[in-house]
């Protein structure tokens, strides 16, 4: 019976549920984990990568960064990173749409965009695709980490029906239940990014499949306030600054000579 | 009344020795009566890459915005800032969109370009209100002021500058042209531009 | 013919425009408000071609309520400024643009600093310390030159304004009888007496 409403976006099923977006959220929940943490004095995102393999092509990453030319971790505006889970193709046309729509306020009002503004604004999409004919719903969940003046540091959660939510902690894709029951144990209210950023390995190294985390499977990024000018400033790390910040937290693969001399 | 003399400003940039300059005039006025002694018309479009619009006033304020926008989307997609020899060409074409009602803004581009073996060159170039680009190895003028900078620039100029005598040399052109022009000055500003660093310099100037 | 003056002292944006409608020769109405209070924070002083300027007035305001509306906060002033600077760029390359000439004072809580913007119907914006439209300003501009103090208090500012006032009475042959003074500051905006 379901089966007559599966293939219309655009039509409630007698039940009242629209099917063609459940399934973009089941499909999302089997995408590499994303995780956000907002903490006092900056946001922190991680992402788990699930294209991997010797033999990929990774040399544009290594030097590159500057608006993450990685797998799910994007610069949306100088104010604004986001971690996207699902279609990795359909994310990056969102991108794109929110890179436009960022510029776009700031020509208007030569003003960072909000990033709850930023949020609507590919919300506004997304729901469009759950209402108007013919068409697919993104399979597309966003954390969007940002900064405003009005609101200062924030976490949004964005899902393919076009919901949009504000959070301290969270996590989408696969295993985000375990993930948002450790960040509910965990979180504190008055963390620095530095304790953050700690909270965020040590839940991603827990929720992710693989033993030992790596930069091969792992994207990760900061946004603060740039402590001179006091304007926000995104960081999205390099391999080689994520396999630092492992070994800082004893989370990294461990050097199994040193280990051996040990 | 000629609409590119309406608000009045000028910019000039030269080329140095491992350096290049561009200068322009603080003055926003409305034909004789003058309005703001602040408003500037040299924007940074990379650490590198310095543009200058004389012209209408609110074409300088548009065009800037329009090439920060265009700009910032360059440089997330190619994750690089762009060199000033492209920036010219996207000048142009942003210029020449609009061949048969233009922007009242004569460009000038200073900056200093990415060689292949990775030293800089100096780079300067302007166009004009659609979008005709010219490459100069010496100097390059605009503005209401633009017949007055060519004589002294010719007069002042000279190869090889250091960075801080391009400076002087920059400033005493700008300086000289404007008294010379009553739709210019009211102060002026300069960028010395080298490969790894910017100094602006703000000059005051005769207030009449 | 409408004169406007404004000028920013310590912590407030005083604006001043004359209160007389006129139509050809005649003088209509001489208690006409030309001066707009956008948001608890935002004064706009408006000026031109007679019709352009009160539809163009409203449509920023409704505009500026609207996003408060949608977005829960106010427009900070220098935000406002581009987003009505960008209207009337827009509106001078279209077929019928508006003729509207604009004074914007503003004032923000967050940073304790008053703004004030020059705009014509252009698209020109300037940031200034103080600025006039109108054949006003061909008298004004150069008397605020003299007497014109960043960190002056509300009565040295309204003292300067009247300067401006006096002077444009005395000289101008159409000079208008009457004055609307506003004033926006940290407690917000308000109407002062001179």
């Amino acid at each position: 019976m379901a089966r007559r409403y599966d293939s219309r976006t655009t039509i409630f099923s007698p039940e009242g549920r629209l099917y063609q977006i459940e399934y973009a959220m089941e499909a999302i929940s089997h995408a590499g984990t994303v995780l956000g943490v907002l903490a006092k004095d900056g946001v922190v995102l991680a992402a788990e990568k699930k294209v991997t393999g010797k033999l990929l092509d990774l040399s544009g990453v290594k030097d590159g960064g500057y608006g993450g030319s990685g797998e799910k971790i994007f610069l949306l505006n100088s104010n604004v990173v986001a971690g996207v889970a699902g279609i990795t193709a359909d994310a990056n046309s969102l991108v794109n749409y929110a890179r436009q729509a960022a510029q776009r306020h700031l020509f208007l009002y030569n003003e960072d965009i909000p990033v709850e503004l930023l949020a609507q604004r590919l919300c506004d999409l997304k729901q469009g695709y759950t209402q108007y004919g013919g068409l697919r719903p993104f399979g597309v969940s966003l954390l969007y980490a940002g900064y405003d003046p009005n609101y200062e540091f924030q976490l949004y959660h964005s899902d393919p029906s076009g919901n949009y939510s504000g959070w301290k902690a969270t996590c989408i894709g696969a295993n985000n239940g375990t993930a948002q029951s450790l960040l509910k144990q965990e979180f504190k209210e008055d963390m620095g990014v530095e304790e953050a950023i700690g909270l965020v390995l040590r839940v991603m190294s827990k929720t992710m499949d693989s033993t030992t985390l790596g930069s091969e499977k792992l994207e990760f990024s900061t946004l603060t306030l740039d402590p001179t000018t006091k304007q926000p400033k995104a960081k999205i790390y390099k391999p080689a600054e994520i396999d630092a910040l492992l070994q800082k937290h004893d989370l990294g693969k461990k050097d199994e000579d040193t280990e051996m001399r040990a | 009344m000629s609409i590119m003399e309406l608000n009045g400003g000028s910019v000039i940039a030269m080329v140095g020795k491992d350096c290049v300059a561009i200068a322009s005039d603080l003055r926003l006025g409305n034909q004789s009566l003058g309005i703001s002694s602040n408003f500037e018309k040299i924007f940074a479009m990379t650490d590198r890459v310095y543009v200058g619009l004389p012209g209408l006033a609110t074409d300088v304020l548009t065009l800037r915005e329009q090439f920060r926008y265009r700009l910032n989307m360059y440089t997330i997609k190619e994750e690089r800032e762009i060199e000033p020899e492209t920036f010219v060409h996207l000048v142009s074409s942003a210029l020449y969109e609009r061949r048969f009602g233009p922007y009242f803004i004569e460009p000038v581009v200073a900056g200093m370009q990415k060689q292949p073996n990775g030293s800089f060159k100096p780079f300067i170039a302007a166009t004009d209100l659609i979008g005709c680009i010219n490459f100069a190895k010496d100097f390059v003028v605009a503005g209401t002021a633009s017949t007055k900078l060519f004589g002294v620039a010719e007069g002042l100029w000279e190869p090889d500058l250091e960075p801080e005598d391009l400076f002087e040399t920059i400033a005493q052109t700008m300086l000289n042209s404007v008294d010379r022009d009553a739709f210019s000055g009211w102060g002026a500003v300069v960028h010395v531009i080298t490969k790894d660093k910017v100094i602006k310099r703000t000059l005051k100037g005769r207030m009449d | 013919m409408d004169i406007s003056f404004a000028l920013t002292g310590k912590g407030y944006v005083l604006i001043a425009a004359d209160t007389t409608a006129a139509r050809s020769i005649v003088k209509m109405k001489s208690d006409e408000d030309k001066i707009k209070v956008l948001s608890p924070h935002l004064l706009m002083a408006f000026s031109g071609e007679p019709g352009d300027t009160v539809q163009f007035a409203e449509y920023v305001e409704r505009n500026m309520r609207l996003y408060h509306i949608r977005h829960n906060h106010e427009l900070r002033p220098p935000a406002a400024a581009s987003w009505i600077r960008r209207s009337l760029a827009d509106s001078i390359r279209s077929r019928k643009p508006y003729a509207v000439n604009l004074l914007l004072g503003g004032y923000e809580p967050r940073e304790r600093t008053p703004h004030l913007y020059w705009i014509d119907y252009l698209g020109t914006l300037a940031t200034v310390p103080f600025g006039a439209h109108g054949y006003g300003a061909y008298f004004a501009l150069s008397l605020l030159d003299r007497y014109h103090d960043p960190e002056a208090t509300l009565e040295e500012g309204l003292a300067t304004l009247r300067r401006c006032i006096d002077e444009v009475s005395k000289r101008l042959v159409v000079s208008p009888g009457k004055y609307k003074v506003k004033i926006v500051d940290a407690d917000g905006v308000r109407e002062v007496e001179l």
